[in-house]
């Protein structure tokens, strides 16, 4: 095809500075949501070029649709001044458009030869020819100043060495765009500094390169141009020696504060949990206080340690250290078990991995954590059951035809109802939501932030996680920052600035000022 | 099929029962055919029978159904009930009181299911495996201790169980409604049927929401071998011998009854009813293929062959609804 072709014969050194890929009105709609509002952008050859924005900016959805996962609604992609469809991924790859992603997306089960050669396999009569593609390997491996194996298997390193692998892989291929998301974030220092080594020397060859990170240090230190993202639309790009990260950020968040959150302001009750110096996997020594009728809110980057720890909180991980206080006792919580009989709640991140039986009915959903209470030796109370799911979706006003219809043919809005709605029928004490409005509508977040208010004033209090800084901003009367699963800073209601919020959370060395510790 | 108790949309639930019907339509076409094709089909002796073989595979496959709502498997059944025979034949020849006897084999294919659930569970064994490696197993324990001979089972009253007969109706068949009924009430009406529903979907999901997921596992493997091991103190009573090489391929039958019966191998669906309905399909297809005269050889084959069609028939009609 001619991908092989290409590699064969490999383009010229593009001049720098000539535009290679440009973007007219590239538009992406989800049912229900605009997830890319009509962007014109060009990209030069041979820069790099940085796109920062908050989760869900738009950012993977760009992606996507340059790396020919998903198709575009509208818009033009022109490559090298042909429009081009860009319909499959295959179709990205014979251009020379290539993606190393976050979550290495290899074979772990391959040697780091064969993954580097996977698809494109070096073979003499049908036979693979192993012991040359182990040494081709290594040679471009060595080349690029990695100190790693070709031989071993894949599995057998660290995710940071799999994601230089899956760099250098990207590189063999006749790589004239390459796009790393994210591709520091399980790396250590050392492992970025090479990873860097070899985007440097990529644009030297005439790569252009788009690396999307949240890391502010990353993108002064590697771009030369940025461009900055917010809901979906590109709010304006920057040549990186007349921007600072200030103006950045700003970008980044300025937003007007819609109408959505709702924020009843109730008087603290008595003290529902309280951690001291809790530590586990993924976060050391948080100590933090939920009371009743407040919304506790930690605030994070995505691996920040916010999710490890409410995990341990819900009995899901061992502890390693510290203490659980529930209503003033010290209380061992083993299991998830512990945790519900307790009195807490979770409603997870993921609702298709981890909240939802798809499919399973709705009315099921809903009740799976009430079955004993509605049934006696057993046997469940089919008018209870009916009641009680039919109350649930008239209160939470969850979209659906029947009880009896399968979750999975609800709208993400309505299936995290149910994630959220099944506790609220179980009376629980602690509410842990956990990212409860990722990849829904504007009008149901405002309707699940109504729901937070019903709770609190119940009496019940809330541990409300997100990356999302508006909504923990609006909603916490304390706000926790979590940064590299330590609380970094706390702040009350509306204490603080975005800024200061945002500059703790991603800040890598210095302290941003304005928050305390 | 999944969700009788929970009145399902109403086109949906008319399908389950059109479903239902329509297997039942099957089952029932078939009889009409075979008693005007062949005239020995529609005597009292051949339906009694009939019956007989396949009460059998029915309690089977109502105890794999519970193992692959949760979306497992288990491959032992059939080793079970050959086991089964040796334990209840050897107890019965030392002279045990026979009800001693039966609850005695009982246990054991409540303990060889704890086993599964331990494998399963607290080893983190794939249910495929350790099932299989029972399954090859407890055959092998059980030829060393007959050194492979049969046993023969000296108790007149133990066998003549089987060839009984309440209100015209084989003792075997009543076993079967003895154990849906229950089987029904337990899977559709309690919460304990609804952990293993929802485990089958998403064991995650219903982890976070205090389901006790190994308990469940537990329950839903125990109950199979419970059931196996009631199927060979049956099949002992039935054929008057231990041997543990009987029940060959019981655990493929029951698990294409359970198919047939609308099961999902992927967890989460299933009932009582259909994998019933299931076994008597194959029994009739095996049933009237002799009486037809087909070779025993063909037989094997049609009935193959027939599990696909009647599983991608089904398939298409779950997908087009």
């Amino acid at each position: 095809m001619t991908s092989t072709a290409q590699e064969l014969h490999p383009p010229p050194m593009l001049e720098p500075g000539r535009t290679i890929l440009e973007l007219n009105g590239l538009e992406k709609r989800y049912p229900g949501t605009h997830a890319l509002k009509p962007v014109n952008l060009a990209f030069k050859a041979g820069e790099i070029h940085a796109i920062v924005g908050e989760n869900g900016a738009g950012k993977s959805t760009l992606i996507k649709l340059l790396t020919g996962v998903m198709p575009r609604t509208s818009g033009e992609v022109i490559w090298e001044g042909k429009p081009e469809a860009l319909a499959t991924p295959h179709e990205a790859m014979a251009l020379g458009i290539n993606a190393v992603h976050q979550e290495v997306v290899l074979c772990r089960h391959l040697t780091v030869a064969g993954n580097m050669f996977l698809g494109e396999e070096n073979s003499r009569f049908g036979l693979l020819q192993q012991r040359a593609m182990v040494k081709e390997a290594q040679k471009i491996i060595d080349g690029l100043g990695f100190d790693l194996p070709a031989h071993v298997m894949l599995g057998d390193l660290t995710i940071g060495q799999q994601q230089l692998i899956a760099a250098a892989r990207a590189t063999v291929r006749g790589t004239k765009f390459l796009i790393f998301d994210e591709p520091t974030a399980y790396l250590t220092r050392k492992e970025a500094d090479q990873l860097f080594k070899l985007i440097r020397r990529l644009k030297g060859e005439g790569v252009t390169i788009i690396y999307i990170s949240h890391r502010m240090e990353e993108v002064f230190e590697l771009a030369d141009r940025v461009s900055v993202l917010r809901d979906g639309t590109l709010v304006g790009t920057r040549n990186i020696g007349e921007t600072n990260d200030a103006e950045l950020v700003k970008m980044m968040i300025n937003r007007s504060i819609e109408q959505i959150y709702h924020k009843e302001h109730f008087t603290p009750g008595a003290t529902i949990v309280e951690t001291r110096s809790l530590s586990g996997k993924g976060f050391e020594n948080v100590s933090i206080t939920v009371r009743a009728g407040e919304i506790v809110g930690l605030y994070g980057l995505i691996g920040a340690g916010r999710s490890e720890f409410v995990t341990t909180l819900y009995g899901r991980h061992r502890k390693s250290a510290g203490q659980i206080m529930w209503q003033g006792k010290e209380v061992q919580v083993n299991s998830e078990h512990d945790a519900i009989r307790l009195g807490m709640a979770l409603a997870p991140e993921s609702r298709r991995d981890q909240g939802l039986c798809l499919n399973l009915p709705v009315a099921m959903n809903l009740n799976l954590p009430i079955y004993k209470r509605i049934s006696k030796n057993l046997l469940i109370s089919g008018s209870q059951e009916k009641a009680e799911a039919d109350r649930q979706i008239a209160d939470l006003r969850i979209k659906t035809p029947t009880r009896g219809a399968l979750a999975s043919s609800l709208s993400g809005g309505n299936q995290q109802k149910i994630v959220i709605g099944k506790w609220l029928a179980h009376g629980a004490k602690l509410f842990i939501f956990d990212e409860p409005t990722v990849g829904v509508d504007v009008g149901t977040k405002a309707e699940i932030y109504r729901l937070f208010s019903t709770l609190l004033s119940k009496g019940a209090g809330i541990i409300l996680i997100s990356s999302y800084l508006p909504e923990v901003y609006e909603l916490a009367d304390t706000l926790h920052v979590f940064r590299r699963g330590k609380l970094v800073a706390t702040h009350g209601f509306r204490t603080a600035s975005h800024e200061d919020i945002l500059g703790q959370a991603l800040a890598e060395k210095q302290e941003k000022s304005g928050g305390q510790k | 099929m999944s969700t009788e108790a929970i009145p399902a949309e109403k086109s949906k639930r008319n399908f389950n029962a059109l479903f239902g019907l329509t297997l039942l339509g099957l089952l029932l076409l078939m009889w009409v055919v075979l008693a005007v094709a062949t005239p020995s089909f529609a005597t009292t002796l051949n339906i009694t029978n009939l019956l007989r073989q396949g009460s059998l595979i029915a309690i089977l496959a109502v105890g794999q159904t519970f193992v692959i709502i949760t979306g497992g498997i288990d491959l032992s059944v059939g080793a079970i009930v050959g086991f089964a025979t040796v334990i209840v034949a050897l107890l019965i020849n030392a002279g045990w009181p026979v009800w001693v006897a039966v609850l005695v084999t009982l246990l054991v294919g409540v303990a060889i299911g704890l086993f599964h659930g331990f494998g399963i569970v607290k080893m983190g064994l794939p249910p495929f495996i350790i099932t299989l490696a029972t399954m090859t197993s407890l055959r092998g324990i059980g030829l060393l201790m007959t050194n492979g001979n049969s046993i023969s089972i000296n108790s007149d009253a133990f066998q003549a169980f089987s060839r009984g007969l309440l209100l015209g109706i084989p003792y075997l068949f009543w076993m079967v409604i003895l154990v849906a009924v229950p089987a029904y009430v337990f899977l559709h009406h309690t919460r304990w049927g609804r952990y293993l529903f929802s485990v089958g979907s998403n064991a995650e999901a219903a982890r976070l929401s205090g389901v006790n997921v190994p308990r469940t596992i537990f329950m839903a493997y125990i109950l199979s071998g419970l059931l196996a091991a009631f199927v060979g103190v049956l099949l002992a009573s039935r054929i008057g011998i231990g041997n543990p090489t009987q029940g060959d391929t019981y655990e493929l039958q029951a698990i294409a009854s359970s198919v047939i019966g609308g099961t999902s191998l992927f967890g989460a669906i299933g009932s009582v009813h259909g994998p019933l309905i299931g076994s008597f399909i194959l029994s009739t297809i095996n049933n009237g293929a002799n009486l037809l005269n087909v070779n025993t050889f063909w037989q094997r084959v049609i009935t193959g062959l027939l599990i696909i069609v009647i599983v991608y028939f089904d398939g298409l009609r779950r997908r087009g609804k």
